[in-house]
């Protein structure tokens, strides 16, 4: 069945994406277009985070197959303690921020930087208003 | 609705972003945002990265951004007025008003804005059981979007399940369901967890003048 991955921002369907049960295998190519996560000699990066691999956590979470390495994403989540919640039905797949993210989100108090359509689909960034103040308001119909 | 202050205080390098956080969108918005005529952008988040991104909890949650791009008081829930009946239009309640107009003029001087402390308490922490509550939330959106309602449901209990008083699920929950899907009316739910506005609009006296 095809996966599909979320994340805050993006949407994917790679092709190659396997799962099995409550493990989810992605390619290494894929798992860097699909999570941002990276395979690299020093272990699994992102920005400025790599988490290194233990031999027991390498010895579950890798795995070799048709000339390339492979992640269990679902596992690597649990590893690392990113959030995630999975559709069984359809295989899909939402991933949150890591923890990298979690931690000190609000310390410096930056605003979190966004983009989003309006009513005609013109794309408008919050960075764009800097030099403003900005009166952000977040409403709901229901 | 902001269109009043946003005439008022536009020449004073000032700008008011609204976002509406509702899985349907243009769809149900549209009414709302034409009724308003506004010159500022009207912003559509069917997905909820706003939400995530500031860990709010409810609607309507308000913002102030300084020009330097910090948050400078966070999470107000500023209610709006009921809707005028001529008009259709709905007005922030003016106490607000008069409050952002004094931020617009005296900026980081203004007694509205908050501490750094207080801020960052009102943001609250976002903690792996938020979270854990909002990936199973955004994953219930996107399915009940992709024709998976009933998939979605179980998505949106789970969310609920870990937190009960996040009224921005259930209120969206049950906008794309009904409650007995969920085994609770909105008013069981806020017998069960606390009023849905139970958190007040905390502002200081206005100075004397």
């Amino acid at each position: 069945m095809a996966v599909t991955i979320l994340t805050s921002e993006s949407e994917s369907t790679p092709a190659g994406a396997r799962a099995d049960g409550a493990r989810l295998w992605l390619r290494s190519d894929e798992l860097l277009t699909s999570t941002g996560w990276e395979m690299k000699p020093e272990g699994v990066c992102r920005g400025d985070v790599c988490v290194p691999l233990p031999p027991a956590q390498a010895a579950t979470l890798l795995s070799e197959r048709d000339g390339a390495t492979w992640l269990d994403m679902a596992g690597f989540a649990e590893f690392i303690g990113q959030t995630y919640a999975h559709d069984a039905a359809t295989e899909s797949w939402y991933f949150g921020p890591g923890p990298e993210e979690r931690r000190g989100q609000f310390d410096l108090l930056d605003a979190p930087d966004f983009e989003l359509p309006d009513l005609e689909g013109r794309k408008h960034r919050l960075s764009d208003y800097r030099g403003k103040k900005v009166l952000l308001a977040l409403w709901a119909s229901w | 609705m902001w269109q009043v202050l946003r005439s008022e205080l536009a020449s004073q390098n000032f700008e008011i972003i609204t976002v509406g956080c509702d899985a349907k969108g243009a769809e149900v918005e549209r009414e709302f945002i034409e009724i308003a005529n506004p010159e500022y952008p009207c912003l559509i988040d069917t997905k909820f990265v706003v939400t995530e991104l500031y860990n709010t909890r409810n609607v309507p949650a308000l913002f102030w951004i300084d020009e330097s791009g910090r948050i400078v008081r966070g999470n107000d829930p500023a209610y709006m007025t009921r809707r005028d009946p001529e008009t259709g239009i709905r007005t922030p309640n003016e106490r607000y008003m008069d409050v952002v107009r004094d931020w617009v003029k005296n900026g980081s001087e203004s007694i509205y804005v908050t501490s750094n402390d207080v801020t960052q308490e009102r943001l609250g922490a976002s903690d792996e059981s938020n979270q854990q509550a909002m990936a199973h939330f955004r994953l219930g959106v996107h399915l009940d979007s992709h024709g998976q309602h009933a998939e979605a449901v179980e998505q949106f209990k789970a969310a609920l399940a870990l937190k009960p008083d996040n009224w921005n699920y259930r209120r969206q929950a049950y906008n794309l369901g009904n409650a007995d899907e969920y085994g609770m009316t909105m008013q069981e739910a806020m017998q069960a967890v606390g009023p849905m506005y139970a958190v007040a609009l905390q502002l200081p006296d206005a100075p004397k003048t």
